[in-house]
């Protein structure tokens, strides 16, 4: 065991980590809060959407699950830029800073933008589906009867069916969220420095490859499990008075 | 659009260097799919008997394993596995055995929750009618609540499959030349055509998911079967 860990890491290569650990937080949070926004709206259109919603939403839907994550990054990351305008392309590949007095904001590399949006697009994909499901979980009958008290069928949806299916679907979204942070680590292929690609990078340095990732496991998985307590907690907290479920 | 850098790189996409070199593309993609499929079935079944019929301290070892296992990425997994099988067999083990062993580890643990979950869904009276007749806890387990429990399992088995398809390119990271590795070596080397590489070998993806989705429809339908739930 001894000679598998070895001396300790240098606080340097402990900061690689930890930077890494940051960016795979930072892009997770916001490849969820994007898609989660996505994938409602995707799955709204499929239900109030007509015929057409719903068939563009399903063919979104099968797209994205038919399809391994890797190519869509890789999509995004090599086909938008080979797509885009070049005046765009080259925008985009230069750095731009904003000074706000206080601190300066970044506009983030092509690689983070490549990777945020084919994650998000992966996601929302996956919401939808775990959105409709809670809706089919959510009996006839409600709507039913909020038509019957007069709603039109977009109130029905938005205020009766809605609420319900979300509580339904919280759990298995919660889910999704949790692969999210796990996806992320496929943006090393197209060079963004998250956790995996920082664990690699310092294992290549160091050759303490038990060090580097045992620490990148621990964060992937402390992380993980706090999203899915906070998840647990969110929805018990949620659940009204009374109710079975 | 131009269909030439694929027209010119098929072999390639299909098969790698195979016959001068070793076998890739497509090839090795349902190569490492087929045998994780398989191992990964049989790792689900083991372990969600396990967990099925294990109480107490051995249950709760299991359920950390597993659960460790689904909250670790896959990218992860392969590292460490890349990284440790050669020094646990003293041996050094090709990358295609270290993607086939992390995705079956990953693919095995997800499984065995359905599988547990489909001997669950089994009545207790079946188990009960089968220890009055005389069976013990194993036989009543293989003859007469497993084959029952398998036909609600199904549909696991088959969704783990498709995702193990897909999870199939992340042998990228080691440098298997499986079909997204042999991809990106085209599109390196045509530099200007990545819209037409990708979105060709999207399109071989999708229609692996999709044919193993309509086969297992295909093959559910004819007894398809109530599932009464307890």
């Amino acid at each position: 065991m001894d000679q598998l860990v070895g001396d300790l890491l240098a606080p340097r290569y402990l900061a690689w980590l930890l930077q890494g650990f940051g960016v795979t937080l930072a892009l997770s949070a916001a490849v969820c809060l994007a898609g989660t926004a996505l994938g409602l709206a995707a799955c709204s259109l499929r239900e109030v959407g007509g015929e057409a919603g719903r068939r563009a939403v399903a063919g979104y839907v099968g797209l994205v699950r038919n399809t391994p994550l890797l190519v869509q990054l890789f999509v995004w990351y090599f086909a938008a830029a080979a797509l885009l305008p070049r005046a765009i392309t080259v925008w985009l590949n230069a750095p731009h800073v904003l000074n706000l007095g206080v601190g300066a904001l970044y506009w983030p590399a092509y690689e983070t933008l490549a990777g945020f949006c084919g994650l998000t697009l992966y996601a929302g994909a996956y919401i939808a589906e775990e959105a409709r499901a809670g809706i089919n979980g959510v009996r006839a009958a409600q709507r039913g009867a909020a038509l019957a008290l007069g709603l039109t069928p977009v109130q029905a949806f938005r205020h009766i069916v809605l609420p319900q299916a979300l509580r339904l679907a919280w759990l298995p979204i919660v889910g999704q969220y949790l692969n999210t942070i796990k996806n992320t680590s496929l943006t090393m292929t197209i060079g963004l420095a998250e956790l995996s690609y920082a664990s690699r990078q310092v294992e290549t340095e160091t050759f303490k490859t038990f060090q580097a990732f045992g620490i990148a496991t621990l964060l992937y998985v402390g992380a993980v499990a706090a999203v899915e307590m906070a998840g647990q907690a969110l929805a018990r907290r949620s659940r009204p008075a009374g109710s079975r479920r | 659009m131009t269909l030439s850098v694929i027209t010119d790189n098929l072999g390639y996409l299909l098969v790698g260097a195979w016959p001068d070199g070793p076998i890739g593309g497509l090839a090795l993609t349902l190569i490492l799919s087929g045998l994780s499929g398989l191992v990964s079935a049989v790792l689900g079944l083991i372990l969600g008997l396990g967990l099925a019929m294990s109480a107490g301290a051995t249950r709760a070892a299991l359920a950390v394993g597993l659960g460790l296992l689904r909250a670790v990425p896959i990218v992860m997994l392969i590292f460490w596995l890349y990284f440790l099988l050669p020094i646990l067999f003293g041996l050094s083990v090709p990358e295609i055995g270290t993607v086939v062993a992390a995705l079956s580890l990953v693919g095995g643990a997800y499984l065995s929750y359905g599988v547990a979950a489909g001997i669950e869904s089994v009545g207790r009276g079946q188990w009960e009618a089968g220890l009055a007749l005389g069976f013990g806890r194993w036989p009543t387990l293989r003859f007469i609540v497993l084959p029952q429990a398998l036909r609600a399992m199904a549909p696991s088995f088959v969704n783990q499959w498709t995702a193990l398809i897909k999870d199939t390119s992340l042998a990228y990271v080691i440098g298997v030349p499986e079909l997204s590795f042999v991809a990106a070596q085209v599109n390196n080397r045509a530099m200007i055509y990545p819209t037409e590489i990708f979105l060709f070998v999207g399109a071989v993806y999708g229609i692996l998911c999709v044919s193993l989705d309509g086969l297992a429809s295909r093959l559910a339908r004819p007894r398809s079967v109530t599932v009464h739930r307890a």
